[in-house]
């Protein structure tokens, strides 16, 4: 008779809060339970809470894995990216955070684990291998990874230097990486506050680009950051200006900045 | 059962008292043993202090009542059907994992409904008859999926995980319908728990030969004799759990304890050596997983129950 194969769970020896701060985690069916009904919940606010608006939806690609960089100014980033994207890719969705931040005290981790799915990178020490991280959740397809190449958020609102890791990602793969940007998310929840206040999110999804064709290495890092950047910059300024319409008049010098 | 009712049940209150009392001995000891002494029993705390919770919590859900000790029950075999499933990679399988969950809360279900034929607390008949259905309908999920690969070994491990921690560990809450719900309760639980210690402190202190060589090479014919000497003398010492037993009854009560707790331990072992782990979870800190404490009261609860309802009946 041939012998059965086990796959024993990795973590099996491990207690909860253990097997939510590794990466990757095993699949659990209660975790993905609340997952999706906080997912549920998470949208309902935004659109409601928050007003939601999304445009350049049509960008993302209906499968295979791919990166989206935006700016960084409040946790309603990563929530709003997130609630972008299908269902059914909601477990396979890794916004990168950070582990000094998130993944520290059991009820951070509960919550960066469960409801965010969130990677675990580590800013400080062992970036090597939290871009190796990155890089295997790309390989999988059907994969999405949510880069926030600032490092932090904003204090001031304003888009930061953008760090080289995600340049160090990206160079040398055909993984497609949308830059979006979101407005209005340092109004209505900036780093200093406790809680949101309701305020309008505008999200604008930019056209995939991919940096296969360079050679991987810190030149094509930094081309890639600055252009990235660069993306992002123009589509803050094609943000306002359409939110601007909406809300009606607004003086000059404003919609230079 | 109900708060008012175990207020005033004796039994209730007795248990109360030994339960707590053995709690504040066994820190005595550990205190003397660790700071008197200066033994190293760092792990002996830890174990300990998962004790503190433990105890309070399986006798707040007897106070509780029935469906608090009915529900508690499926909890735990659902988690512990977890342990099972991510140890055997049935857990890969969420069809079949999710179908024996679906089974363990039908268990409850029936474990809390009145018998539609004479309208007492618990369908017995068809909590009996259970793993038929429970059977059948694992056996389907295949079908409904159109599926063949690597499906003997999911349908085997699904019915395993049923039997063994859905249904046999269900007949505990089971009791919760009894006549005597406070006796039979908490006498099975404290002497099979008392027989775990036994068997490991006699194992400790005495122990030379292996019980099981290849299942679970910690464990030795003197502990388990010595557990097994303690559980027999157990039915006459706690003898006001269940007044109404004669000599037969409390000698199979002792034989029921003593050697179907230590089977239920060293089968858990056998499943856990063919897997190549050690514990089955990381639950409970200083006793591994759910699965690692629950497995001696799976061997008993149903011996137990069966064994009342023959010469009593549970109603």
């Amino acid at each position: 008779m041939n012998e059965w194969r086990y796959e024993t769970a990795q973590d099996l020896d491990q207690t909860i809060v253990e097997r939510l701060r590794r990466f990757p985690r095993e699949a659990d069916m209660l975790v993905y339970g609340i997952r999706a009904l906080s997912a549920l919940g998470l949208r309902a606010w935004l659109r409601i809470y928050h007003r939601l608006e999304v445009t350049g939806r049509e960008h993302l690609p209906p499968d295979g894995s791919y990166v989206l960089v935006a700016n960084h100014t409040s946790h309603l980033d990563t929530l709003g990216l997130l609630s972008i994207l299908p269902l059914k890719r909601l477990h396979r969705a890794f916004p990168a955070a950070a582990a000094d931040y998130f993944f520290t005290s059991v009820p951070r981790i509960a919550i960066a684990a469960v409801v965010v799915n969130a990677l675990p990178f580590y800013r400080e020490v062992h970036i090597r291998q939290s871009l190796n991280l990155c890089k295997q959740v790309l390989v999988n397809p059907g994969n999405v990874l949510i880069l926030f190449p600032e490092g932090t958020r904003s204090t001031t609102g304003e888009i930061g230097v953008f760090k080289p890791g995600v340049g160090l990602l990206l160079a040398g793969t055909d993984v497609p990486v949308l830059p979006c940007h979101i407005d209005g998310a340092f109004e209505a929840w900036p780093k200093q506050r406790l809680l949101p206040r309701p305020g309008r999110l505008r999200l604008v999804i930019g056209a995939p680009r991919n940096y296969a064709a360079l050679q991987p290495g810190k030149e094509a890092a930094l081309h890639i950051c600055r252009e990235l950047r660069q993306a992002v910059l123009e589509l803050a300024a094609l943000n306002r200006r359409a939110g601007f319409r909406r809300e009606g008049p607004v003086d000059q010098g404003a919609e230079e900045t | 059962m109900s708060p008012n009712a175990a207020l005033q049940s004796d039994v209730f209150r007795l248990y109360l008292l030994i339960v707590g009392a053995l709690l504040v001995t066994a820190g005595g000891v550990l205190a003397v043993l660790t700071w008197g002494l200066k033994k190293n029993v760092q792990q002996v705390w830890v174990t300990y202090r998962a004790w503190l919770i433990m105890a309070p919590a399986v006798i707040g859900c007897i106070f509780a009542g029935r469906e608090a000790m009915v529900v508690a029950c499926a909890l735990l075999a659902i988690f512990g059907m977890k342990e099972f499933a991510r140890a055997t990679s049935l857990y890969h399988d969420w069809w079949m994992t999710g179908g024996v969950y679906l089974g363990i809360v039908a268990a409850t279900v029936v474990s809390l409904v009145a018998d539609p034929f004479s309208g007492q607390p618990g369908w017995f008949g068809l909590f009996t008859t259970l793993p038929v259905y429970a059977i059948a309908f694992i056996l389907i999920i295949p079908i409904l999926r159109n599926r063949t690969q690597g499906q003997l070994q999911a349908i085997s491990l699904a019915i395993v995980g049923f039997i063994y921690i859905g249904w046999m560990f269900g007949h505990l809450g089971f009791l919760a319908n009894s006549n005597h719900p406070y006796g039979y309760l908490l006498y099975v639980i404290f002497s099979v728990e008392l027989n775990d210690v036994a068997a490991f402190t006699f194992g400790k202190l005495v122990g030379r030969h292996q019980l099981r060589s290849h299942i679970s090479p910690n464990k030795t014919w003197e502990g388990a004799l010595g557990a097994l000497a303690v559980s027999m003398a157990l039915p006459w010492v706690l003898g006001f759990s269940f007044p109404h037993f004669g000599p037969v009854q409390r000698v199979l009560t002792g034989l029921i304890v003593g050697i179907g707790g230590q089977l239920g331990d060293l089968s858990i072992s056998v499943i856990k050596r063919d897997l190549g782990i050690k514990d089955m979870g990381a639950t409970i800190p200083g006793h591994g997983g759910i699965l690692d404490r629950i497995d001696s009261l799976i061997f008993v609860g149903p011996l137990f129950l069966h064994m009342v309802n023959y010469f009593y009946g549970l109603r």
